[in-house]
């Protein structure tokens, strides 16, 4: 494994409710590389990207989790993110009372570079903003409450290039259902690749949103597992075959450990 | 002034067990005020100079009331068990009521909507603010009238203001009130009080919406209250933001008289220091398919106290009617004092009556999303208060308002003037 | 006019409606003096400090006033209510040495029955006095104490443990029918379960009030030492008479450390009971106490099961449900003290009103500054099965604790009509449709009865529910 890496989670075995749901992953992520983590439903995607991020709804069993040249295996999330760390939601949270504004200034609030005053932050947010196609009004709108599946997305990306971390996590399992969404994701990982150079880790099971993305690594999970790692050319593979010889194989191999 | 109590204040209908200290509370007038006059209304005159009244328009309402009484005798248990002389258990049919249950009762078979009006800090709260403001101001729209008027309170230390204020909202009419109590103490720590209290008789189908900023400063004790009865098909909203005053009393009371009359609650609050935040609403809901919505979400901040009472209350005959309450408080430091009860009578069963209240700290996937986002526990805190007033400047009414809230932000967090320089 | 006609229907009782004559009985007379305690106390033998205990209790119960926020007690009274009513036997350890009579209202009430079939013990108690307590061997040799309370006060190594703990839980000064209780209660169980025993079978004691004017005030008091386990189950009723009954029960029970104690209760007293019962647990260091309560009789109920929760992690959870029929008024509900750090509790309750009568739901969640890391959820629905009841829910929550969460739901209203025309569709008479909803309705109780009592709470379900169309 490359010593110079950006994310490196090395035999990573977590769990929830003592079921455990991560198998021993190793997953490594350079600085400035495109990954993708795709697998079936249920696989533990989302997991992974939760774990990496600190959810304190999991239990880390096992394994260490490097970014950036220190071990956050223990760090509380609200570090990790100061440390560079970004994980887009599937939808933000509702925070009924909290405008987005307010949320956004608290955000930046004491990371060097990025604090701004009033007026510049006023700026820059209508910019990022006019940038991903979203309506001003909703920055004094509360925090996810009545807001659309689109605008939710926008939200997310808007952070994403607001708060321009090293490496962004990606969650978009269910973004290959709603075209819009969809849209909003790629201009946002356009945006944020030209901006910051920065890593991305993308989740998802569905291939569209890769389209137009220059990927470097793919890494298949199964059952809590990493089961294939590969260049590229196993996305048109995938899109064509699915997933199940991936999960006979694994399926097999599970058998032969037990065995 | 001497110093004065009001007791028994903002007492909720029903009682529970005393040792809990909820059942109402004890309003104490600070003594040595001086009476000042600080109250300005903003109002066309078309809405000023009118022959309506609220005793008029209650008195034409009880004439319909009268006339739908049917002569059909009542002979349910409750009205049994209200008039019979003495208790006795010769007929164990008839069941023992509470002393509220009875009161309720006898209300009910009396049919009075004068008699049954009633504000939310009661009565003896309602005579000290009218002494105060010497005298009420009407406000009556025409039928047709698209209306709204401003009402400003400018308390200062040492002095006591009160605003009283009638609304008569004509059928088919809608008007906008915005009642600001503020208290500049100008860096003083003497006390002050301000109040305003209101009537509000929403005609049919009417559109009545009132929304009260508060934003007194610590050494203020504030009162608004407040009593609204409802025609046919009207629609009153309500937002009440408290955001300062040491000692605050809100109390709403309202009477949903007609069918589909309609009540929708809001309020925001925030209780920093040593203040003391006291709400206390009543929705009558006895027209039937009426529809009220009380919706409240505070950050306790300090050592801060607070009570919150919230009655729905199902009145026979208000069939196809609908109540909810629902209560989100954060609770941001150890020492801090949330009270609440969430109380649901009903006398009718083809209603529908739900409350809930989540109490405590910032939920779990909310405190997730902050820390993804950088924000520690402590700082998601202080994300909640700054937010409560962020949200307060953002949709405040107008610009004075709005620069009250600026005024007790600044006082509050350190930065907050950035704030203000973003929104301007 | 009202699309649901509905018939208040006599509801028949007859089961439980049954009386016998008190011929032989000794009965002290009625009104309250401090003779009458003093009496009561001679009688019983007791020790001295038990009667100073009485007569101090007499003298607050005269000064408290009484309450002014639930159902009205005018109907009761005091001077008329008999304290202490004594049968004509003393407690026997077998049912063929219970005088007939009383042997056969117990017989008519299932209790030897109940006793041969899943019990570990029985204590029965008509009027002011035990008149049976049995308890199977296999339950003494594992060292467990069930025996009248009266008796363990005569037993110097209990009467020590009593002394501790009598009114500790539920003190004299607490309202005014727990200064009622301290000046004249009588009878009750006493059941001690030494470290670590788990008791498989549950304990029973079934309270009849058979005379009329007569008051009841047995006293329970329970200690689950560390790491032990209880089921402990009460039942009780009394026949129907025109003058006012009281019942003044107090129960205190204190859990251990990692303890567990299930107390369950089917009341159905007449409904000329005016039940003004104290029940109360403290729970020790992840100790567990676990309420069960069916409140289905009475003309007035005040019941309030209180869990102060003293221990870290200790746990509460409360599920009951409360019918109030014609003539009733039933003001029911739970306490709860969150007393030390992430302690949780649970309340589920479910109210029904009918043919007039009156329901209510009182509770209180108290978190004190000491509750940190603590959660509490209330949940309470109420159903309406017509126009004339009332049903009114009063909760309320004091929090002062940081990092809680306490979350409160109550509904109420009505069976749906297309429920109704759901069931009648497929065949299912109007009467029928009813019975069944409202007995899902009370399913998340009867779940946690034993099966005996699941049974019998439906079948008083389906008395209430009887000729409930018109």
């Amino acid at each position: 494994m490359s010593t110079d890496a950006l994310l490196s989670v090395a035999d990573l075995t977590a769990s929830v409710d003592e079921k455990t749901i991560l198998h021993g992953v190793n997953l490594s992520v350079a600085a400035g590389e495109t990954h993708v983590l795709m697998g079936p439903n249920g696989a533990g995607k989302s997991t992974m990207g939760h774990v990496i991020m600190g959810d304190p709804v999991y239990t880390v069993n096992e394994g260490s989790i490097t970014f950036d040249g220190a071990d956050i295996t223990e760090l509380s999330c609200d570090k990790r993110s100061r440390a560079g760390l970004f994980l887009s939601f599937q939808a933000p949270v509702e925070i009924p009372g909290v405008p987005l504004s307010s949320f956004l200034r608290a955000s930046i609030a004491g990371r060097p570079g990025l604090e701004m005053k009033g007026k510049e932050f006023r700026r820059r947010v209508k910019e990022l903003a006019a940038q991903l196609d979203m309506d001003t009004a909703y920055l004094n709108r509360e925090l996810g409450v009545g807001f659309s599946g689109g605008e939710k997305k926008k939200v997310e990306m808007l952070q994403l290039l607001l708060l321009q971390p090293k490496l962004a996590i990606l969650d978009e399992t269910d973004s290959g259902l709603d075209v819009d969404a969809l849209s909003v994701v790629s201009r946002g990982m356009d945006a944020y690749r030209a901006s910051c150079d920065g890593s991305l880790i993308i989740i998802t099971h569905n291939t569209r949103i890769l389209e137009h993305l220059s990927v470097d690594r793919v890494h298949v999970m199964v059952g809590g597992r990493i089961v294939r790692e590969d260049d590229a050319s196993l996305i048109p593979w995938i899109d064509e075959h699915g997933f199940e010889s991936f999960e006979r194989e694994a399926a097999g191999s599970v058998a032969d450990d037990e065995r | 002034m001497d110093a004065l109590t009001i007791r028994n204040a903002s007492a909720m209908p029903a009682p529970t067990w005393g040792w809990l200290r909820m059942n109402d509370t004890k309003i104490e007038i600070p003594v040595d005020l001086e009476r000042i006059r600080a109250v300005t209304v903003e109002a066309d005159e078309d809405l000023t100079e009118t022959h309506a009244s609220f005793e008029g328009a209650v008195a034409d309402l009880q004439k319909r009331v009268d006339a739908a009484r049917g002569d059909a005798e009542d002979t349910r248990a409750c009205v049994r068990a209200a008039q019979r002389e003495t208790e006795s258990l010769d007929d164990l049919d008839t069941p023992a009521l509470s002393a509220y249950q009875l009161r309720a009762t006898r209300d009910e078979i009396a049919n009075d909507v004068a008699a049954a009006f009633e504000t939310g800090v009661h009565v003896d709260a309602r005579s000290y603010l009218n002494f105060l403001a010497g005298s009420t101001v009407v406000l009556a729209t025409e039928s047709g009238d698209d209306e709204a008027a401003v009402v400003r309170v400018a308390g200062e230390a040492g002095g006591a203001a009160g605003a009283s204020v009638d609304v008569v909202a004509a059928a088919d009419s809608s008007i906008d009130l915005t009642i600001s109590l503020d208290g500049n103490a100008a860096g003083s720590d003497a006390a002050g009080l301000i109040g305003s209290e209101l009537r509000v008789f929403a005609g049919a189908r009417a559109r009545v919406s009132v929304t009260v900023y508060i934003t007194a400063d610590a050494g203020f004790t504030v009162i608004d209250d407040a009593g609204y009865v409802l025609d046919e098909g009207a629609r009153v909203d309500v937002r009440h933001i408290v955001l300062g005053g040491g000692r605050t009393y809100t109390g709403l009371a309202s009477d949903l008289r007609g069918d589909t009359a309609r009540m929708e609650i809001g309020t925001r609050y925030l209780a920093s220091g040593t203040e003391q935040r006291d709400f206390n609403y009543v929705i009558r809901h006895r027209g039937r398919k009426t529809i009220s919505n009380m919706d409240a979400n505070g950050v306790l901040t300090g050592t801060s106290k607070k009570v919150l009472r919230g009655t729905i209350d199902l009145i026979h005959g208000c069939k196809g009617s609908e109540g909810s309450e629902r209560e989100t408080v954060l609770l941001a430091n150890q020492g801090v004092d949330n009270k609440t009860v969430p109380v649901i009578l009903c006398d009718e069963d083809d209603v529908a009556g739900n409350h809930g209240a989540t109490i405590g700290h910032v939920r779990p996937e909310q405190l997730f999303y902050l820390g993804c986002r950088g924000l520690s526990q402590e700082a998601a805190e202080a994300l909640f208060v700054a937010a409560k007033l962020e949200d307060a400047a953002l949709s405040a009414p107008d610009e004075q308002i709005r620069a009250n809230v600026v005024r007790l932000g600044s006082a509050l967090i350190d930065d907050f003037a950035d704030f203000e320089e973003e929104i301007a | 006019m009202a699309k649901q006609r509905t018939e208040v229907a006599d509801i028949d009782r007859s089961l439980y409606d049954f009386r016998y004559d008190e011929e032989g009985f000794e009965r002290l007379d009625a009104g309250l003096t401090p003779e009458i305690v003093t009496e009561i106390s001679q009688r019983k033998d007791e020790p001295q400090w038990m009667l100073d205990f009485r007569l101090k209790s007499l003298e607050i119960y005269n000064r408290m006033p009484n309450p002014t926020w639930g159902p009205s007690i005018a109907g009761l009274d005091m001077d008329h209510i008999v304290t202490y009513v004594k049968p004509n036997t003393d407690q026997k350890a077998d049912w063929d040495s219970v005088p007939d009579d009383i042997k056969n209202t117990f017989e008519r009430l299932g209790i030897p029955e109940a006793e041969r079939s899943y019990l570990a013990g029985v204590g029965a108690q008509y009027d002011s006095e035990l008149v049976y307590h049995n308890m199977q061997d296999t339950a003494s040799k594992m060292g467990i104490v069930y025996s009248g309370i009266e008796e363990a006060l005569h037993e110097p190594k209990w009467e020590a443990i009593i002394r501790e703990k009598f009114m500790t839980l539920i003190p004299p000064t607490d309202h005014k029918f727990a200064a009622l209780h301290g000046a004249v209660w009588s009878g009750g169980s006493f059941v001690y379960v030494p470290k670590g025993v788990k008791l498989d079978f549950p304990l029973q004691s079934y309270f009849r009030l058979n005379a009329a004017g007569a008051g009841q005030f047995e006293h329970t008091l329970i200690i689950v030492e560390d790491d032990a386990d209880l089921h402990f189950i009460e039942g009780c009723s009394a026949p129907k008479y025109n003058v006012a009954n009281l019942h003044a029960g107090a129960v205190e029970l204190f859990v251990g450390k990692r303890a567990h104690l299930r107390y369950s209760t089917i009341e159905n007293w007449s409904k000329n009971m005016y039940n003004l019962n104290t029940k109360r647990a403290r729970c020790d260091e992840e100790g567990e106490i676990e309420w069960i309560s069916g409140s289905f009789g009475s003309h007035v109920g005040y019941l309030y099961p209180m869990s102060v929760l003293a221990g870290r992690k200790s746990k509460s959870s409360f599920t009951g449900i409360t019918f109030a029929g014609a003539g009733q008024n039933l003001d029911t509900g739970c306490k709860v003290v969150l007393g030390a750090p992430d302690t949780t509790a649970t309340v589920e309750t479910k109210g029904i009103s009918k043919g007039g009568g009156i329901q209510t739901f009182r509770s209180s969640i108290v978190a004190t500054p000491a509750a940190e890391g603590s959660a509490a959820t209330v949940s309470c629905q109420s159903l309406m099965l017509d126009d004339e009841s009332r049903s009114d829910t009063i909760p309320s929550m004091d929090i002062r604790a940081k990092n809680v969460d306490i979350g409160h739901e109550a509904t109420i209203g009505r069976i749906g009509d297309d429920k109704i025309f759901y069931l009648m569709s497929r065949g299912i008479s109007e009467e029928e449709a009813r019975t069944m909803i409202v007995n899902g309705f009370a399913n998340p109780v009867s779940k946690e009865l034993p099966l005996e009592y699941a049974v019998e709470m439906n079948n008083l379900i389906k008395l209430e529910m009887e000729g409930a169309i018109g």
